[in-house]
């Protein structure tokens, strides 16, 4: 069964001049457990998609298709509804920890806030409560460091503060935006376990452009690219045989395989090619890439968007 | 560093004096600010410490009395001034929109008006109460107070903690009062001391002026009477300088603490200013 099921899913972001396609016919399922990562290079809309599940896009956006949680449409449910699960239900552990946190209120209180917002546990329980998840963080005084501001705390330390907050409400889903983004490779590391810990009975939806973080933490992989989903499928399979050239090439740019860079840019948003999106950067284009654009096509658990697996 | 924590705490020594003065004023006092208790122009000395004026009152009283009215409209102007800016710039700025928009243009259209002159019109018109001033001061007061709270919410509302506080349904009280309020605190709490100096000058350039009922003491109406019974040319030095004295010595240590408090609260002012 299912736990979210996103379909069609198209963001645009209509300008004065053009029409932004931040997010073009996602289909996306995600089981109860899973853990799956959405790779993909700045700008190509992960960060987007993310936010419209959470229904957390600016007004101008023009949002199309579904996305389907326990039953209903999260893009139909009113601001009421989303705010009751937003916290409690599905979760999100934010970009940029340093802005994050409210710099004058002690951390305590700030894990303990969505808790009491939600009505699940009264100040004083609340604030125990986010004690012992300071606790399950790593932090080995959570009693200080409850009552501490978040500028005493290291960038790895508030990314920890984050995610107990996310994990507050014991919510089924989380969404973590590059939870690991500007700290060092140790403290990475030591987040990833974390997360990972925690994980182990929840479903996450992990953005982010690392594939090391993706391989540690997640059992599914879906390459984005210019606001598609190129390929997609087990994380074992796509990294010891990635088929869309796209993949290929993502892999071949990670250092451990020696740094070869992707020629070119990818496509500006307002002027998406007709044909295939990453036709201009491919090495293995032909005539048709550029002129249509390629179907996905499955093979076996993994899904593919290239003519050269038809 | 060392010598700015000891003005800070020299400042705040003085300030404190000031109030002790003020609320043990009968115990301090040998008579009571309006009393005539000996002959006029007494000067220093045998029972009258700073001397008499000229209806023979003791001015040592008079200046004990007198720093009870003078700090009470001071810091009851500040305050009020500074409870309006908090209140309407933290409301006008996280809802915006019309209100918003009403406010800022009203502020804009008093903005430029030079605020002495138009409280000196304003207590010459409604000849108010000591506290009537207090509060007239404190809303004039809070103008420019407004527009630095409302600047400073318009970006707290953008922050992700506000933002994130309102996804997941928070009240609007509770993100203003919880999320907003104690950000903008160290603005308000410098806000409060420089407006508690400024408003209290003001208050005694007013009293000074004689713009208001001349029969409660305060420094302010000290030094007018000493000036307008020619204390000054007959040389009678004890009449003017102790309230003179007074007045100085409170607005430079309200001055030197909130010099201290922007410094501590908004490391990028200059520090040289001491």
């Amino acid at each position: 069964m299912n736990l979210i099921s996103i379909a069609g899913l198209c963001v645009r972001f209509p300008t004065r001049s053009e029409c932004i396609r931040a997010v073009d016919t996602i289909d996306l399922e995600i089981a109860r457990g899973d853990h799956v990562a959405l790779i993909g290079e700045s700008g190509c809309g992960k960060t987007v998609l993310g936010m419209a599940v959470m229904g957390l896009l600016p007004e101008n956006a023009r949002i199309r298709g579904t996305v389907r949680y326990r039953e209903r449409d999260l893009l139909l449910a009113g601001e009421p509804d989303m705010q009751r699960i937003r916290g409690k239900e599905i979760a999100m552990i934010m970009q940029n920890s340093a802005n994050s946190l409210n710099p004058v209120i002690p951390v305590g209180s700030q894990v303990a806030e969505p808790l009491m917002i939600h009505g699940i546990l009264p100040a004083e329980a609340a604030y125990k409560e986010a004690i012992r998840l300071l606790a399950a963080m790593g932090f080995n005084l959570p009693e200080r460091a409850a009552g501490r501001y978040p500028h005493e705390f290291s960038g790895g330390m508030r990314e920890r503060i984050l995610v107990a907050i996310a994990l507050a409400c014991q919510p089924d889903i989380v969404i973590a935006d590059e939870p690991t983004s500007g700290l060092d490779a140790q403290v990475k590391s030591q987040i990833l376990h974390l997360i990972k810990k925690q994980m182990a009975d929840r479903t996450l939806l992990l953005i982010t452009h690392d594939m090391g973080a993706a391989h540690f933490l997640c059992t599914r992989i879906a390459v984005m690219y210019a606001g598609e989903i190129v390929e997609e499928g087990p994380t074992h399979d796509i990294l010891s045989l990635p088929m869309h050239p796209y993949t290929q090439g993502l892999l071949a740019s990670l250092p451990s395989a020696g740094l070869h860079p992707i020629p070119g840019m990818s496509p500006s948003p307002a002027h998406l090619p007709d044909g295939c999106r990453f036709c201009s950067r491919c090495p293995s284009a032909t005539a048709r890439c550029s002129t249509e654009h390629p179907p996905v096509n499955v093979r076996g658990s993994r899904r593919v968007r290239c003519f050269h697996y038809d | 560093m060392q010598s700015r924590k000891m003005i800070l705490w020299v400042s705040v020594a003085v300030l404190c004096a000031y109030f002790a003065i003020a609320l043990c004023a009968p115990l301090l006092s040998p008579y009571g600010p309006t009393e005539i208790v000996g002959n006029p122009f007494q000067s220093p000395g045998n029972g009258h410490p700073l001397g008499t004026n000229d209806l023979g009152q003791d001015i040592f009283s008079q200046l004990v009395y007198g720093a009870r009215i003078t700090l009470l409209f001071g810091f009851c102007a500040a305050l009020l001034s500074v409870l309006i800016s908090t209140s309407v710039g933290i409301v006008i700025g996280y809802y915006g929109g019309l209100p918003d928009e009403i406010v800022s243009r009203l502020i804009d259209v008093f903005m430029p008006v030079p605020m002495f002159p138009l409280l000196i019109v304003l207590t010459a018109f409604f000849s108010p109460g000591v506290l009537q001033i207090s509060i007239l001061m404190g809303i004039l007061g809070s103008i420019y107070g407004i527009r630095i709270i409302r600047s400073q919410v318009l970006s707290l509302a953008q922050t992700s903690f506000v933002e994130g506080a309102r996804a997941i349904g928070a009240s609007d009280f509770h993100i203003m009062f919880r999320h907003i309020l104690p950000n903008v605190m160290p603005v308000v709490m410098v806000k409060f001391v420089s407006s508690s100096q400024r408003l209290l000058l003001m208050g005694v350039g007013l009293s000074f002026i004689g713009l208001w009922d001349t029969t409660t003491v305060d420094w302010g109406t000290m030094i007018q009477n000493s000036y307008s019974s020619g204390g000054m040319s007959l040389g009678l030095w004890w009449w003017l300088l102790p309230p003179g004295i007074a007045v100085i010595g409170i607005s430079l240590a309200l001055a030197m603490i909130g010099y201290s408090f922007e410094e501590k609260f908004n490391p990028r002012v200059g520090v040289n200013r001491l």
